[in-house]
Formats: C-alpha cells, structure tokens, sequence
C-alpha cells in the first residue's frame, strides 16, 4: 500500500492510498480526512479487555468502493509518526501509541504482565500486531528506534513499540531512596535482541509540570 | 593523562530535543529527577540530596525552592554507557563548558552537568521574590559541562552594555554580568496592564542566554481550564 508521512517529526500526518477494494484499519477519530469513496464501518475489537483500557472498543474500517482512494490519519498528539512492515512477524505497541493497520494483519489486545501493569503505569494492555502488512503508530514528540542486542533500560513513559525477540521486566532504579526520590521510580528492562521504540517526550511530565499552574481553592467545609 | 569527558549528543533540536549523555568508565553524571528516558550500560544510579562535593539536605531544600527537584540523580559508569536525558516542555537543550567562570542558570532549566561542575543555589534576594520568578537560581561552577534545556529556542545575546530581558526569558547568564530585576515600565500600573511584569536589566560584558518562550505565560494561559485544588 503506498503512503507517505508529512511533517516530521513535530505534526506527522499519515496519507494512505487504499487501492479499489483493499481495506485499512485505523484508531477510532483519527481520521482527519478522506476521498469520497472511501467506505467507514467501525468494527467492534478487543471486547472487555480494550473496554477496560479506556480505549475505545472500536477501530475503524476504510474499504475503497468502486475506485482507489485516500485516507489522511492524524493522531491525537502532536508528534511523529513511525511504521513497520511486518512479513510473518510480531510486534507490540503501548495502547495508547497504536495508529493504523492493513489487512493481513491480527489485531490483539494482549494483558501485560502484572507487575509491568501494576508499576510501570503505562497501562494494563499492550496491542500484539501480528502476520503481513504494515503498521503504523504515533509518539508524543520524535519518535527514536533502538537497537537492543544486550539489555536496555526505557523509562515505560518513554515506551512505544517493541518488536518480538525481546523479554521485559519491571525493576527499580538504584536503591529504595532511588524508587522514592528519584522522579524515575520504576523502568522497564528489556532483554534480548530486537527493536525498541521510544518518544522523545512523556504526556505525564506536561501534566505533571502543568498541575503547578492550577488555582488552588479554599474548602467550604 | 587527562580524564575522558561526557560527551554530550542532542538529537532531535530544536523542538523534541532530547540528549544522549555517553559516560567514559568512571565518570559520573549528575541530573535532575524526572529526566530520565531511556539507560545503556552498566551504571549505578544513586539519588541524594547533594553532590559529591558538599551540599546536604539544605542544598536539597533550597533546590526544591529554585523550581527543581529535591534530590539528584547520581549515575556512574561502570563502562562505557549511555543515558538518554528529556525533558517536560517541547524546546531545545544547549550544552554549555564551564572553564573557571561562573553561570548563573534560572531555575528549571537546569538539566545535567558532568562530576567536574558544582552546583549550588543563590539566593536572589528580595527583589527577585517581587518578580514573582524563583527565588533561586542555580549558580554552576568548576571546569566542566553543563546541560541545560529551554521552552521553545535559545537564543545567545552578547551584552557589551546594558540589555533587558523579560525574568520568564532568561535560561542562564554569565555570572561576569551585574543584574537588577525592576518593572518593565517606570509606573506599576503600566507594568501590570502591559503583561510584562518584571525585566531583568544586565550591565556590564557578558553572555545572556534567552528562551524564545516563557514556561510561566504558557503554564497562566492552561490555569482556567485547570481544575483547581482543594484545601
């Protein structure tokens, strides 16, 4: 499928061609614009699990009718925008990174580890994208892609996409002072070989940094 | 022999800004909470309230006040490593060697700095605290590198005589120049209706680095859509 992404890295912006009778997949509202023929259904995904993650419970589904057409996706916030062609392979997004994808491609919602879900507070589920086709998803700020051959250590805010070939688990940085004071707490370990990818920048520091500019207000009570 | 140094890399200027630190064995970075992206290689990571050098729990208290966290990270290489600091706001990060002189950084633009820098606090006395700005800032020291971060660009101004600079404005200055904080206009009311609040005035020979945009009018803008906090 041809595409292209425009204005990198700050306000990427994803164009798909879908050839006539060829479908393509995408997280619900972000579509941003699209060529008349272009068919929408949503498709119910995930079921409780993607209810349980605050995401929406649908994806949407593009079909060009009678001719090729076009779809423009633009995620949520501003940043970049990354892809992979998977041929007969595994890959796993942060619910919250997962943009678009082709057919030929299974769709799954995949509970993380409990302890990763519990600590690393990057969420319960992690989306599995798996077989042939291409896929797309988004970061907050640029998005970067890592070469693990040994081991790594991404601070799970930072987490976007890592391919399969690589195990994770949750450890604390440095000592119990670390865990408490460092503003780092928890990150994620990830052993093996294989890909990981990372945003440049964390939705949580903005809010945390922007909760010092909110009034503060007596009680009544 | 001369030590290896921190080598600094920033990718992704000026917007998404994000710096690779590459530690040499043995050497040490110093960094503030929070910045942490991403860690490679064996590092030992300790957080205290004070660098090596001197500091203590005081040093911690008045860097909570200049708007940084209270403690800082320690991470020292084992062998050689990288660590992958980012920081809150979109804006961009400059590196900065200190050889003998003075830098005064404003704070929360403070980032890292290398084992060779001492940091300490400066308070900036009464007319600061009226400017509504930190009451500290950050006063680094020593021969070695400095990281520092901004909202929006960084712009260098060669000051040879007087210049003035909105407080907000200011990421770090050479400590060469003299400064006093006033009102942007000779009358309070002017000042206040203008939105400018309070400039700072620099005399003398020197470098100031500014920010193209000031975290504070950004942070006023988001407060009415903000949902307050109860006390």
């Amino acid at each position: 499928m041809n595409f292209k992404i425009e204005h990198k890295p700050d306000f990427s912006w994803l164009t798909v061609e879908v050839n006539r009778g060829q479908k393509i997949f995408v997280e619900a509202g972000a579509m941003a614009s699209m060529s008349t023929n272009m068919k929408m259904t949503s498709q119910f995904k995930g079921g409780f699990r993607r209810f349980l993650t605050g995401e929406s419970l649908f994806l949407s589904e593009f079909k060009a009718e009678g001719v090729d057409g076009e779809v423009t996706i633009a995620p949520g916030p501003n940043g970049d925008i990354g892809h992979m062609n998977l041929q007969n392979q595994t890959v796993y997004l942060s619910s919250s990174s997962y943009v678009a994808h082709t057919e030929g491609l299974n769709y799954e919602t995949k509970f993380q580890k409990l302890s990763a879900g519990l600590l690393s507070g990057a969420g319960w589920f992690l989306v599995k994208m798996s077989g042939t086709g291409d896929v797309w998803f988004n970061g907050y700020g640029a998005l970067m892609e890592l070469d693990v051959q040994d081991e790594m250590l991404i601070d799970n805010g930072h987490l976007v996409a890592f391919t399969e070939g690589l195990d994770y688990d949750i450890i604390k940085l440095g000592n119990y002072k670390s865990l408490f004071f460092s503003g780092e707490g928890f990150v994620c370990r990830f052993r093996g070989q294989g890909k990981v990818y990372v945003q440049t920048k964390k939705p949580s520091a903005l809010v945390h940094w922007a909760d010092g500019y909110r009034r503060v207000e007596k009680s009544n009570n | 022999m001369e030590q290896q140094k921190i080598n600094f890399e920033l990718q992704h200027r000026p917007s998404s800004t994000i710096a690779i630190c590459h530690l040499p064995p043995g050497e040490t970075l110093v960094s503030e909470g929070g910045a942490l992206m991403a860690l490679k290689g064996p590092v030992t990571v300790n957080t205290t309230t004070h660098q090596k050098k001197g500091g203590g729990v005081m040093a911690g208290l008045k860097r909570l006040l200049s708007g940084e966290s209270f403690f800082m990270n320690q991470y020292q290489s084992q062998q050689n490593s990288q660590i992958w600091l980012c920081s809150a706001l979109p804006g961009d990060m400059m590196i900065h060697h200190l050889t003998g002189q003075r830098l005064i950084v404003a704070g929360g633009a403070f980032v890292a700095c290398d084992s060779d820098v001492v940091i300490d606090l400066e308070w900036q006395g009464m007319k600061s605290f009226l400017s509504g700005q930190n009451l500290f800032w950050i006063k680094a020291q020593g021969h070695g590198q400095l990281l520092l971060n901004s909202f929006g660009f960084i712009y260098p101004v060669q000051v040879e005589d007087e210049y003035i600079v909105d407080t907000g404005h200011i990421v770090a200055f050479e400590e060469t120049l003299n400064f006093s904080i006033s009102k942007a206009s000779t009358s309070w009311i002017q000042s206040f209706i203008s939105g400018e609040g309070f400039i700072c005035r620099f005399k003398g020979r020197g470098i100031v680095w500014c920010q193209s945009h000031n975290p504070s009018e950004y942070g006023g803008l988001l407060t009415p859509y903000l949902r307050p906090k109860r006390k």
